[in-house]
């Protein structure tokens, strides 16, 4: 297959030797054994069940080109690690010579603190981030992430915490910053958990989708509208309240406790009388206003805790497990088998239906093991596929280019297509890239890379919270640009001048080709081609003072490329 | 009079806000001004008779202050006009367009000299009998510091007539003599003034009453204290007395719990005690000690009070306020440990 | 986001509903499924657009935040319970009174409409602020773009050095920043709060000016070399993002008003929101298309006259000031120049001489670019409490703005494969204040 790059050659950068052993060693310790597993062996035959059926349906027999080495690597530990591979990491990927290397490297990035954090970026993203930034909600998620939990404990945990953890009030923030707005709470929940988007369903049925009625959007709302929360923090319920809504003819009815299989749970009648219920009416008011209140009794039919057995039980459509399978198959390729990824329904076909039911029965059988299914996913040849290369004199986007092979070989997934790096994989790997790659190395394979890792998030945090959350149409707004072009922590924090930072390693070495090939590695985890030796070698040539500040200027083009910018 | 004993006895509910009340000497005559632009006029002596309305050829705006002298009410209002009625005829003798803006009080002095205030920032000196303009004079900057325009909202005479103060929106009092129109102090209650650069950028407040000591030497102001939600008259209620003399402020008195703006000040003829009405969304009638400070008594009131009348020689009291009218009685002495001595 | 008169598909009639309409264009289309502007845009323009563009069409937007009274400035009751203290003063548009608040818009209005029959329900500030800032009510999981990001797509240019959507909200109250939605951070607005210099925007000292212009080359070379053999909508919104902040930054200029003479500076007044108006000003002559310049904060539950005393006073001088200096720089006639709240405030009158929150009957004027000057459209009742005549939405609202800059109010975005209209659903331009 064709590399990528077209004059890619890795040519060896000089870092102390013993760091790379120890990198190598900790590779191939960490996951050596795992890898003659039963499990891996699972693991990789559902890799293999992947690229079957991606080619089974590349009808045009388009002609596919996988990654580099140094590619490949880029690409999976950005995604498995959220950050970019040092030049240590780089380097010893290369060099090793195993047929199984991608499994070694996926093993070992897996089992790495890294990819716990990473995990947890990427699920508070999806969760909850975008509304609140909360750090104890952050550190029950890494929890979760750190011991794999399955996902439908996690689903179990944040949908109904008062029945799971009721000591725990970090998993609450989910429901907590959603609870002003039933209709915010309903369709979020729906479309996080399920892939559900039934918000256009709420005024009149669906006008697009003939799957979702008027029933199903109050029919999910109605499992939420007896949640509240009381001024302690608890989520409780309450014992009584219906959902009513208008009929587009007029017609006022009271929701049904529905799921969206069309599956609908009765309430049992209460049998409290109706002093005993006002007292406990009473009750959560006081709870709801006053932190020193008594925690009030939970009735015996909470509808929350019945959405979560429906959605879990669901058989036949299998939302739930569906859905996490799909958005984590976005995540590592840009796009979903369904997709959009919120718009699950008989009218929006999966473009790979076998594929989607196979990984689907496989996470289900696992126990909603989430690392199973990424690891499978980065072992596939699929996965491993290049950008398409496109002539140097063609323009950038043609003139017809709607059905094209390009956009065809996207959604049947015969080529990558970019992926913006989410805030947290910007920052952190702008604080890598900038840092001294010799002592970042020594971090990475020290023991005590947990903790530096956590510190390194901490570091990250400020910029990370600047960043645009990449959606579906994500282009890079221009205060972005204007924050890496303007901004004093860009010049003097990341392009600092001095030991720690990559701008002061660098100018310690005499030699201006020897620096050009060390920023590039360190940025772009590559040699330069030789056109762009040409024009950095000018650069150089043209500034006879000032060599820190052009360091300094040639680190900044590097970071600030969207060959840094995007994962691809 | 017995503060402590202090309750409505009779409350008329309306629809409109009532600004401003007066009485004659015999008690036995009531007159309002009213946001619907008329003056009505009650009779005491027979409570439950129809209330007679002055409203033709008269105000075309909220009617804000009215002053009785013999059997003319003077009246003021939003529509820029002094308008002399006859009491008897009920019918107006004489309307002015006497402000470039809306008037916000009058009063008049024994001698027969009619003074208004208004948001044009003037004093203005009327005769009483002819309705000539006697003189037209200001201390007060048109503009607020931050550039808005400002107001004059208070007035008041001294109890012999020859002095007369003045105050505005951002907290600056005037003192005149009132035949010469001289100044002759001044007075600064820049609390009473709450500007919010950050959250809102508008003021709100200001000094909203005067009133001068019995023996003229004392100045009580009143408004409201800071505001930290200045959509709302959310600030405490607050009085603040000055010795006029030296400009030494003698007295800040707040009250958290009855919040918002003190409309009306009136001394006891002793000078040992003040009275306070205004309001929020509600109302209230506060006492004070004015030597110590020390609220004696205060009860509250259905609505925002605007009006006052006070007689300590009858004990009577009466006030108007948002959509209530209401007459006060001082009843039978409560049992409290305190006795406070009738004045 | 393509017409559909652009994407080779039948232009939508009548006679086939958006059911049929949506099975047509399928998940075949590739409209639908690009996940780029960019790319779009290249596809999907049509000449009107162009047209549209080279006249130079710009919107400022008086965004009177937390709710103006309409009864202390458009639509005044003197002498009802409901009217309040003020007076009503004769505009020099014959049979129309406006507040006594308001004198110096009372001999401005002959370029502009003023609007009294808004009837938009919502009494709350967020949801009635999404409302009002997209021209439709909040659907959970659609993320609408709000009315900059949607002028800055449709009038403004994709390369544009100057910004093409500027949003000043200095106070806190109510502060909201506007987002462009799912039309992408490319039309998410500069947004200025505590500093009238938008961030980011001026070179450090630490970096000479040559320098920051030859990395900038530098990162443009390196970049254009990958492009070369990795070409992507995404590589190139990216480069696009980092082409615009040079000129950018060459636009600093317009947000110092110090370059202005003093005499047009007194013009405008020592207040915040006056020196505001001017960099509207100065930002629409530029060619930026979107200015929005909030006037924080009208909620007078409390003191609603002594309130509006104030602002009032403000906002008559300072939209007065800022439409005379429009039209004598000859830009009025391309410029939109909108004020609207998020509701108006009620009729009847609280305890503390405040009025509440009130969507039920309101107002909100247009002036400018493609507005009949002089026009008054809509009644409410005597009292203010219902429209009588004229009711109107916050779409119709949206459709008569975008009627006015001469954009297709029916124009539909596609986001997957659904069409979402730019003005809502149903809604329709009021004709008869346009030209």
């Amino acid at each position: 297959m064709p590399s990528a790059h077209p004059d890619h050659r890795y040519r060896s950068p000089s870092l102390a030797a013993s760091v790379i052993i120890i990198a190598v060693i900790n590779l191939l310790s960490a996951g050596a054994a795992w890898c003659d597993s039963d499990a891996a062996r699972q693991i990789i035959q559902l890799a293999e069940r992947i690229d079957q059926e991606i080619e089974s349906q590349n009808a045009d027999r388009l002609p596919r080109q996988t990654l580099s080495d140094a590619g490949y690597l880029r690409r999976v530990t950005l995604d498995l690690a959220g950050r970019i591979p040092t030049i240590a990491e780089i380097k010893q990927y290369e060099d090793l010579d195993l047929p199984d290397k991608r499994l070694q490297v996926t093993t070992s990035l897996i089992q790495s603190p890294d990819f716990a954090y990473h995990q947890r970026n990427e699920l508070d993203t999806f969760l909850l981030r975008p509304l609140n930034h909360d750090r104890e909600w952050r550190s029950y998620l890494l929890e979760a992430t750190k011991e794999n939990r399955p996902w439908d404990s996690i689903f179990r945990e944040i949908m109904t915490p008062e029945e799971t953890r009721p000591e725990d009030l970090r998993p609450t923030a989910f429901l907590k910053h959603r609870l002003g707005d039933l209709d915010k709470l309903a369709n979020d929940s729906s479309v996080i958990w399920f892939g559900v988007n039934i918000g256009c369903a709420k005024c009149h049925d669906h006008p697009l989708v003939d799957d979702w009625k008027q029933e199903h959007y109050y029919g999910i709302s109605s499992f939420f509208k007896r949640t509240y929360r009381s001024k302690k923090g608890l989520i409780g319920e309450r014992f009584d309240g219906k959902v009513k809504f208008d009929t587009t003819s007029g017609e006022s009815k009271d929701a049904d406790f529905m799921f969206l299989t069309g599956t609908k749970v009765t309430e049992p009648e209460l049998s409290l009388d109706a002093e005993v219920l006002k007292q406990y009416q009473e009750q959560i008011k006081k709870a709801e206003q006053d932190d020193a209140a008594e925690t009030p009794p939970q009735p015996l039919f909470r509808p929350r805790q019945q959405l979560v057995d429906l959605a879990l039980s669901d058989q036949q459509q299998r939302f739930f497990a569906k859905n996490i399978v799909n958005r984590t198959w976005a995540r590592f390729f840009g796009r979903g088998i369904v997709h959009p990824l919120d718009q699950i329904h008989s009218g929006n076909p999966a473009s790979h239906p076998t594929l989607l039911a196979i990984l689907t029965d496989d996470f289900i059988n696992s126990g909603y093991n989430v690392q199973r299914l990424i690891h499978a996913i980065t072992l596939s040849v699929a996965y491993a596929q290049a950008l398409p290369m496109t002539e140097s004199d063609s323009p950038s986007h043609g003139e017809n280019k709607l059905e094209n092979q390009s956009d065809r070989g996207v959604r049947y997934f015969q080529h990558a297509e970019p992926r913006p790096l989410s805030p947290h994989q910007l920052s952190l790997s702008l604080l890598i890239a900038t840092g001294n790659p010799e002592k970042t190395a020594e971090q990475i394979s020290n023991p005590d890379w947990e903790q530096d890792r956590g510190k390194l998030e901490e570091r990250s945090e400020g910029l990370a919270q600047k960043l645009e959350i990449p959606g579906e149409n994500f282009q890079v707004p221009v205060s972005e640009a204007l924050w890496f072009s303007n901004s004093s922590e860009m010049q003097n924090q990341y392009l600092g001048g001095g030991k720690d930072h990559l701008v002061g390693y660098l100018n310690e070495i005499e030699d201006p080709s020897a620096i050009i090939s060390q920023a590039m590695f360190a940025t772009l985890g590559r040699e330069a081609t030789s056109e762009e030796q040409v024009v950095l070698s000018k650069y150089f040539e043209q500034r006879n003072e000032q060599r820190v500040d052009t360091i300094k200027n040639i680190v900044w083009a590097l970071v600030c490329s969207p060959e840094f910018r995007f994962n691809h | 009079m017995n503060f402590s004993a202090l309750e409505v006895s009779k409350e008329w509910q309306l629809q409109e806000i009532l600004f401003c009340l007066a009485i004659n000497p015999n008690n036995d005559q009531l007159w309002f001004g009213s946001s619907d632009s008329k003056i009505y006029q009650q009779s005491l002596s027979n409570e439950d008779s129809e209330r007679i309305s002055y409203g033709e050829s008269g105000h075309s705006s909220y009617v804000t202050g009215m002053v009785i002298a013999g059997d003319t009410l003077i009246s003021c209002g939003y529509d820029k006009k002094l308008i002399w009625w006859d009491t008897n005829s009920h019918e107006p003798i004489r309307n002015i367009a006497a402000h470039d803006k809306w008037i916000r009080r009058i009063c008049v002095t024994p001698d027969g000299r009619l003074f208004s205030v208004g948001d044009d920032m003037q004093c203005r000196v009327w005769d009483l009998k002819s309705g000539d303009l006697i003189a037209s004079f200001s201390d007060h900057a048109a503009t607020t510091p931050h550039h808005f325009p400002s107001m004059l909202y208070a007035l008041a005479l001294s109890d012999d007539g020859s002095s007369l103060a003045t105050g505005d929106r951002v907290g600056h009092v005037a003192i005149w003599d009132s035949h010469s129109f001289e100044k002759r102090a001044e007075i600064k209650t820049p609390d009473l003034y709450t500007w919010d650069p950050k959250q809102r950028r508008h003021s709100i407040g200001g000094i909203r009453c005067l009133s001068f000591s019995p023996d003229g030497t004392k100045m009580a102001v009143g408004g409201m204290g800071k505001v930290g939600n200045i959509d709302h008259l959310d600030g405490a209620s607050r009085i603040e007395i000055f010795e006029i003399g030296t400009g030494e402020r003698l007295q800040m008195i707040e009250d958290a719990k009855h919040k918002g703006l003190v409309e009306q000040l009136r001394w006891s003829p002793d000078g040992k005690f003040i009275v306070s009405a205004g309001g929020d969304h509600k109302g209230f009638i506060a006492f004070h000690e004015t030597e110590t400070g020390k609220q004696v008594h205060v009860v509250e009131h259905s609505g925002h009070i605007h009006g006052l009348h006070v007689n300590f020689q009858t004990d009577t009291m009466f006030t108007a306020a948002h959509q209530r009218l209401a007459k006060w009685s001082f009843g039978q002495p409560k049992e409290t440990a305190e006795t406070t001595p009738t004045s | 986001m393509a017409n559909h008169a652009d994407s080779g598909h039948p232009k939508q009639s009548d006679s086939l509903d958006r059911r049929s309409m949506m099975r047509l264009m399928g998940s075949a289309s590739g409209i639908g499924l690009a996940a780029n502007m960019n790319q779009i845009t290249a596809l999907g323009e049509s000449r009107l657009n162009d047209q549209l563009r080279a006249s130079g069409k710009r919107v400022i937007l008086l965004w009177l935040a937390g709710g103006a009274s309409q009864l202390e400035t458009w639509d005044p009751k003197p002498g009802r319970p409901t009217g309040g203290p003020f007076a009503q003063i004769q505009t020099t548009v014959p049979g129309i009174g406006i507040s006594e608040l308001m004198p110096k818009m009372s001999t401005h209005l002959e370029d502009t409409a003023i609007i009294r029959s808004l009837n938009t329900k919502i009494a709350d500030h967020g949801t009635a602020y999404e409302l009002m800032d997209t021209g439709r009510v909040k659907e959970a999981g659609v993320d609408f773009p709000h009315l900059g990001a949607i002028l800055a797509r449709e009038l403004g240019n994709i390369e544009s050095k100057v910004p093409d959507y500027v949003s000043m909200y200095t106070s806190t109250e109510g502060r909201r920043k506007g987002s462009a939605g799912f039309l992408g951070g490319r039309y998410n607005p500069m947004f200025l709060t505590d500093a009238m210099m938008p961030e980011n925007i001026q070179r450090l000292e630490s970096i000479t000016d040559t320098d920051h212009r030859e990395r900038a080359e530098l990162r443009d070379t390196l970049s254009k070399l990958f492009a070369r053999h990795h070409s992507h909508p995404s590589f190139e919104g990216h480069n696009s993002a980092y082409g615009r902040v040079r000129g950018l930054m060459a636009s600093d200029y317009l947000f110092d008003i110090e370059r202005e003479p003093e005499s047009i500076r007194a013009q405008y007044g020592p207040t915040q929101f006056g020196q505001q108006c001017l960099v509207a000003r100065r930002l629409v002559e530029a060619g930026v298309p979107f200015v929005k310049v909030a006037r924080a904060w009208w909620d007078s539950h409390g003191q609603n006259f002594e309130t509006h005393q104030e602002l009032c006073a403000d906002l008559d001088h300072c939209m007065s000031t800022l439409l005379d200096d429009l039209k004598e720089r000859g830009l009025l006639e391309n410029t939109l120049v909108i004020s609207l709240g998020e509701f108006g405030r009620t009729p009847s009158i609280n305890g503390s001489l405040g009025r509440d929150h009130f969507a039920s009957a309101w107002s909100c004027t247009l002036s400018g670019c493609g507005i009949q000057g002089g026009s008054v459209y809509g009644k409410t009742d005597e009292n203010g409490n219902t429209v009588v005549e004229g009711e109107m939405s916050a779409g119709d609202l949206y459709s008569t703005i975008f009627a006015a800059l001469g954009i297709d109010h029916t124009k539909e975005y596609m986001l997957g494969s659904r069409p979402i209209p730019i003005a809502d659903f149903d809604s329709t331009p009021c004709y008869s204040i346009l030209t």
